[in-house]
């Protein structure tokens, strides 16, 4: 190796199998966590065992959502550090992965194989996964309410209700715009979990796990286990966040903080939220101070 | 494209093709040409007439004794390229109603069976063109160099006995070194592009065929004295790293190499000598 070469191509084989662990860890291993938290918005009521019973299921999902993202919020230590590990992973599986993929020219139509199909599907998933997640993160977590239909503004004490707002386009039901929005989440998420479930398949042929093709197969298998379990999870979390209202789930989350908290603290939520649904009206109102 | 082709992967229909022929028929073989490196290509088509057991390279041999278009239009032989006729020399390769393989042993039989039934040949996309289907492989061989697909014994002494090799072990090699280096693997790949700048050939994807050489020659017991330099030669821009995975390379070997699973084990072997080249030096 000559030393004229440049970083990329100096340190490619470190930076190209550190392309594949990010994917998988700390990545991948989030993206199981965050769709299994959320489905819970499914599954919840049960999960709350004698709290539960008798409480709707929709409440009951909102009910343990809510609890879970709140445990998230304070009981996770290094959370901060965390976040940093995951975001910085996901900025560098994301700008290689793209610039990886572009070395390469889709030929599925001279030789439409399954694996071919896959290894196509698998850049597109990326390219469409890189600009989802963005928009994901922009709209929920920065609130970036210009990219908002309704100026739905995500927050952590009303996690569910705030999300039923931001996926069906405002706090009254659906919209038009957040059809799309749905839509895309649907799309979006999906073809995340294809990404994973597929990049944990080749990421063994990568790092020389399964070599004979019996190996590979067997992996396919648990690989496409993995894939499916996923993927319920995360149709699961939409299906239940498509039939929530917003309004039944916001009670829910007030009754909640007022009984973990007291009516003082909510009052304090309150006071500083932004009323998610009153991103204009509050506009108004400083326009008339 | 897909569709374009009625028959050409099914190897049942390909079977069922060759028992219905017609006896004493013509197809026509349509040919993207090109009189040179750099020239523009074009299409012509011949009516060929078929006899039992023809395969492209008879056909393209009445095409040189009859170059005359269906349209009537006399024109330049077809000029292709071909060695052993047997399938084992690689040099015929190209591709065949969409997909590549060698045309030596592509019975028409099997892909044209009606009258006037059309097969289109195509020189392969990923090398330099030197005339009609007559491709330069040179980079292939560049790749080898590059890998150091060899044995290194140079015969100056005598070496005594050569170690001792398990049937199996020697089944199992028996089956990578097959290759004949034809080209199929990396036609057929997405990350394979083609580079007609000698300069970049160092840096630019290797493909399946020198990585399953670098496995042959790795497993090969006095050729593993070479093993480090192959696998650093891999772990660079071009080399294993670049492979995507998405496994034609196999579905297309005319010899059936375990192309991915050579991948897989190379794979491993540059996991294994990066941890040991980091933890304990070179």
């Amino acid at each position: 190796m000559n030393e004229r070469q440049g970083f990329l191509d100096r340190h490619h084989f470190l930076l190209r199998r550190l392309h594949s662990l990010t994917g998988i860890l700390p990545i991948g291993v989030f993206l199981i966590a965050h769709l299994t938290t959320n489905s819970s918005l499914a599954w919840g009521k049960y999960g709350l065992r004698a709290e539960g019973h008798g409480v709707p299921l929709v409440d009951g999902g909102v009910m343990y959502f809510n609890k879970e993202v709140a445990w998230i919020n304070t009981q996770v230590p290094h959370l901060l550090l965390i976040e940093i590990t995951l975001w910085a992973s996901i900025l560098f599986h994301s700008v290689l992965g793209v610039y990886y993929a572009t070395t390469g020219r889709s030929n599925t139509a001279r030789y439409p194989f399954q694996d071919n199909w896959r290894y196509t599907l698998q850049r597109i998933s990326g390219y469409i996964g890189v600009a989802f997640i963005f928009y994901h993160v922009a709209t929920l977590r920065w609130g970036w309410t210009f990219l908002v239909p309704g100026g739905t503004q995500w927050s952590h004490e009303f996690s569910a209700s705030t999300l039923i707002a931001a996926l069906q386009g405002s706090t009254g039901g659906w919209t038009p715009v957040g059809l799309a929005v749905s839509i895309a989440y649907f799309l979006g998420v999906s073809l995340l979990v294809f990404h994973f479930a597929n990049g944990l398949w080749t990421a063994a042929i990568t790092w020389g796990l399964t070599i004979s093709q019996q190996a590979q197969r067997r992996w396919g298998v648990v690989c496409s286990a993995v894939g499916v379990g996923l993927m319920l999870a995360a149709w699961s979390a939409l299906g239940a966040v498509f039939v929530g209202d917003y309004e039944a789930a916001r009670a829910v989350e007030v009754r909640m903080l007022k009984d973990k908290y007291g009516e003082d603290h909510l009052n304090e939520v309150l006071e500083k939220q932004v009323p998610p649904h009153a991103a204009e009206s509050q506009a108004s109102v400083l326009s008339t101070d | 494209m897909s569709g374009a082709y009625a028959h050409e992967y099914n190897a049942e229909t390909r079977r069922a093709n060759r028992q219905r022929a017609k006896p004493g028929r013509s197809i026509i073989l349509k040919i993207k040409r090109c009189d040179g490196p750099g020239k523009p290509s074009r299409w012509e088509s011949f009516k060929v007439p078929v006899e039992p057991g023809s395969n492209v390279i008879s056909c393209l041999k009445y095409i040189a004794s009859h170059p005359v278009t269906t349209d009537g239009k006399r024109t330049t032989p077809v000029v292709w390229d071909s060695g052993c006729l047997e399938e084992v020399c690689g040099a015929c390769t190209m591709v065949i109603n969409g997909r590549v393989r060698q045309s030596c042993s592509c019975l028409i039989d099997e892909y044209a069976p009606d009258e006037g039934d059309t097969l289109t040949l195509e020189p392969m996309s990923k090398f330099p063109v030197i005339r009609d289907l007559w491709v330069d492989r040179e980079r292939m061989f560049h790749a080898l160099r590059r890998v150091k697909a060899w044995v290194p014994i140079d015969g100056t002494y005598n070496l005594g006995p050569g170690p001792k090799e398990s049937p199996e072990h020697q089944q199992m090699r028996y089956a990578l070194s097959e290759c004949m280096t034809c080209g199929c693997c990396l036609e057929a790949c997405p990350q394979y592009l083609q580079e007609s700048d000698p300069e970049k050939w160092d840096t630019s994807f290797i493909g399946a065929a020198a990585i399953n050489q670098v496995r042959l020659f790795n497993e090969h017991k006095t050729g593993k004295r070479l093993k480090a330099d192959r696998l650093e030669a891999l772990m660079g821009p071009g080399g294993i790293t670049d492979c995507g995975n998405a496994q034609n390379c196999v579905k297309v070997c005319p010899k059936g190499i375990p192309l991915t699973e050579s991948i897989a084990a190379v794979g491993r072997s540059t996991t294994v000598h990066a941890f040991t080249r980091f933890f304990k030096g070179r």
